[in-house]
């Protein structure tokens, strides 16, 4: 069979431009579509400005060189491997239960990630430039390298496997999706090794980050799994989504339990005896507000619901799903900011000058349209997605 | 071939600040505190009056560290960061992407975002300006009126800053790095 008759084969529904504004006008949705609209507006206007001034449309600076962009990259991304693991249960692990879910958080794999792809597009100074010379001269001991090309091979993995789960040609998609897997899970650890290679930055350096990013990438991926399950049964789940949810749930917690055994443990070490560069900067960390967003959202709150009633009370996992989610940008954020916190040079430089001592960094008004409409394509693709292919387990599983 | 580094006998330096005056001029760098390859930093007096401690006080001058294990060689994705015939880390303006990962991994703080060629630029000893003109001295230590700088080949054993090396003690900037700068202060 020809690539060309193999294409042929992928089963879609034709869709017009009619069709996507086919949907029940209920306040949510519309609100949904408005919301999805405004911030495909506000990336453009964003990109505009970025173009126009580039890096200095954002609030980034010498000391403080990476921003909002990098930490909604790594939101992204994060989302996208954490729903290649979920969906990846069923179809390469065999867990049947699982199999309803695997078509849709595929799907939800490849949207996350191209929408990271276009919101790292306007950070990175020269995308052009990087594709080539990525391919004509490769840092090979650069963790960006690795995680790059890693993720470059995961998306092209991830793509062939939804079009086998979409043939129902289970055999090939599990052989495909392990491959696409391993490679998620390898590109997912590099971008850890990013931050964790860092021997300039104490806070960041060492194994933490390449392990803590694929546990929390799970954890994104069941919350992620119980927004986009909710929207599509409108809270009303059958019984065989209801199974599906419960078991997630349980893994759910004993992922937050996990996290909060790695991160307490990462505070007492970064904190014990006062290592200069590290334990001042952990101190600084457990005074700022957005970690503890991070902590409420992520770890107590959902421990919280979903050990109530042990993962059966599906309505309230799903909107504490909703906050987690809010609760995983913050993750994501404080990484990227807090591994920046501490000056390098604590020396004054200029006259008048205050002696350095922490980094300050607020997003400009470009980074957040652009952040914004990185969810507003992300939510957009999904919905294309979500009508042009049938992302529901065939009827035999 | 030669094996640059720099000497500085840095309880000279008077913070009249002509080596940063001199290193944008010669190398064309913009105006601003945060586009510079070089500068002088000074710590805060400690101590309350009168009781001040003046050897707070003392002037820094600081730059690239040119690296022999240089971190922003080493997380760089396209090789734009590379070491020259010389052992100067050097940038190459043509394989930048600009993805700031040296900046963030550089321990000094030496690396910052070029307006004129959207690069992440550095110091690199002259090499495109005066040392591509067959001089031996950096725009910095021939301006230096304390005679700060030694700048020279650590591999030629008679060069000044060999000899220096040999009678005098120094040390180098955050060494627990493992980072080898080829920046030496003179104590």
């Amino acid at each position: 069979m020809s690539i060309k008759e193999f294409i042929a084969t992928i089963p879609y529904n034709r869709i017009s431009l009619r069709d996507l504004f086919a949907f029940e006008k209920s306040p949510v949705n519309i609100l949904i579509a408005l919301m999805t609209l405004s911030f495909l507006v506000m990336f453009a206007l964003g990109v505009a400005i970025y173009l126009e001034h580039g890096h200095h449309a954002y609030g980034v600076s010498r000391q403080h060189p990476w921003g909002l962009l990098i930490a909604v990259y790594i939101f992204f991304v994060v989302s996208s491997t954490g729903l290649c693991i979920v969906g990846s249960l069923g179809d390469v692990f065999g867990f049947k239960d699982y199999m309803a879910v695997s078509k849709r958080a595929i799907f939800g794999s490849i949207v996350t990630i191209i929408s990271g792809f276009a919101v790292i597009a306007f950070e990175i100074g020269h995308p052009v430039t990087m594709v080539i010379y990525n391919v004509l001269s490769p840092g090979l001991t650069s963790a960006i390298w690795w995680m790059g090309t890693l993720y470059g091979i995961y998306l092209t993995f991830m793509v062939v496997e939804f079009v086998f789960l979409l043939r129902n040609d289970m055999r090939m998609a599990r052989y495909v999706g392990f491959f696409g897997l391993m490679f998620g899970l390898l590109a997912h650890s590099n971008l850890g090794g990013v931050f964790g290679f860092l021997n300039a930055r104490p806070i960041a350096n060492g194994v933490f980050y390449p392990t803590y990013f694929i546990l929390t990438a799970f954890i994104t991926g069941i919350f992620i799994t119980f927004i986009i399950l909710g929207f599509r049964y409108k809270l009303n789940f059958t019984e065989e989504i209801k199974k599906l949810l419960t078991g997630l749930a349980k893994i759910q917690a004993l992922l937050i339990s996990i996290l909060i055994f790695f991160v307490s443990w990462k505070m007492l070490t970064d904190i014990y005896d006062g290592l200069p560069g590290r334990a001042d900067v952990a101190l600084h960390i457990l005074g700022s507000w957005t970690f503890w967003i991070e902590v409420v959202l992520v770890m107590i709150v959902p421990m919280v619901v979903i050990l109530r009633n042990m993962g059966e009370n599906l309505k309230a996992i799903f909107w504490i799903s909703l906050s987690g989610m809010i609760g995983i940008f913050f993750m994501r954020y404080n990484l990227v900011h807090d591994a920046q916190l501490k000056p390098l040079q604590m020396l004054k430089i200029k006259e008048y000058q205050l002696a350095p001592e922490w980094i300050h960094y607020f997003p400009s008004a470009a980074e957040i349209m652009i952040s914004l409409g990185g969810l507003g394509l992300c939510i957009l693709l999904y919905f294309i997605g979500s009508k042009l292919f049938n992302l529901d387990a065939d009827a035999h599983h | 071939m030669a094996r640059y580094a720099m000497a500085l006998d840095y309880k000279n330096c008077i913070d009249c600040k002509a080596c940063e005056v001199a290193c944008k001029e010669e190398n064309g760098i913009l105006l601003g505190a945060d586009k510079q390859r070089i500068w002088v930093g000074h710590g805060e007096i400690k101590g309350e009056y009168p009781f001040l401690d003046i050897t707070s006080n003392t002037f820094m001058p600081s730059q690239c560290q040119q690296c022999e294990t240089a971190p922003c060689e080493s997380v760089c994705p396209t090789h734009a960061t590379y070491y020259d015939e010389n052992g100067v880390v050097r940038v190459d303006s043509e394989k930048c992407i600009l993805c700031s990962y040296c900046m963030v991994a550089c321990p000094y703080d030496a690396r910052y975002v070029d307006d004129r060629t959207h690069i992440v630029d550095k110091c690199n000893f002259c090499s495109d300006t005066r040392l591509v003109r067959g001089e031996t001295t950096t725009a910095c230590q021939a301006t230096c009126p304390t005679k700060v700088r030694i700048f020279g080949d650590l591999d030629d054993p008679e060069s000044e800053i060999s000899q220096v090396l040999r009678v005098r003690e120094y040390f180098t900037l955050k060494p627990h790095l493992g980072t080898n700068p080829k920046l030496f202060y003179l104590t």
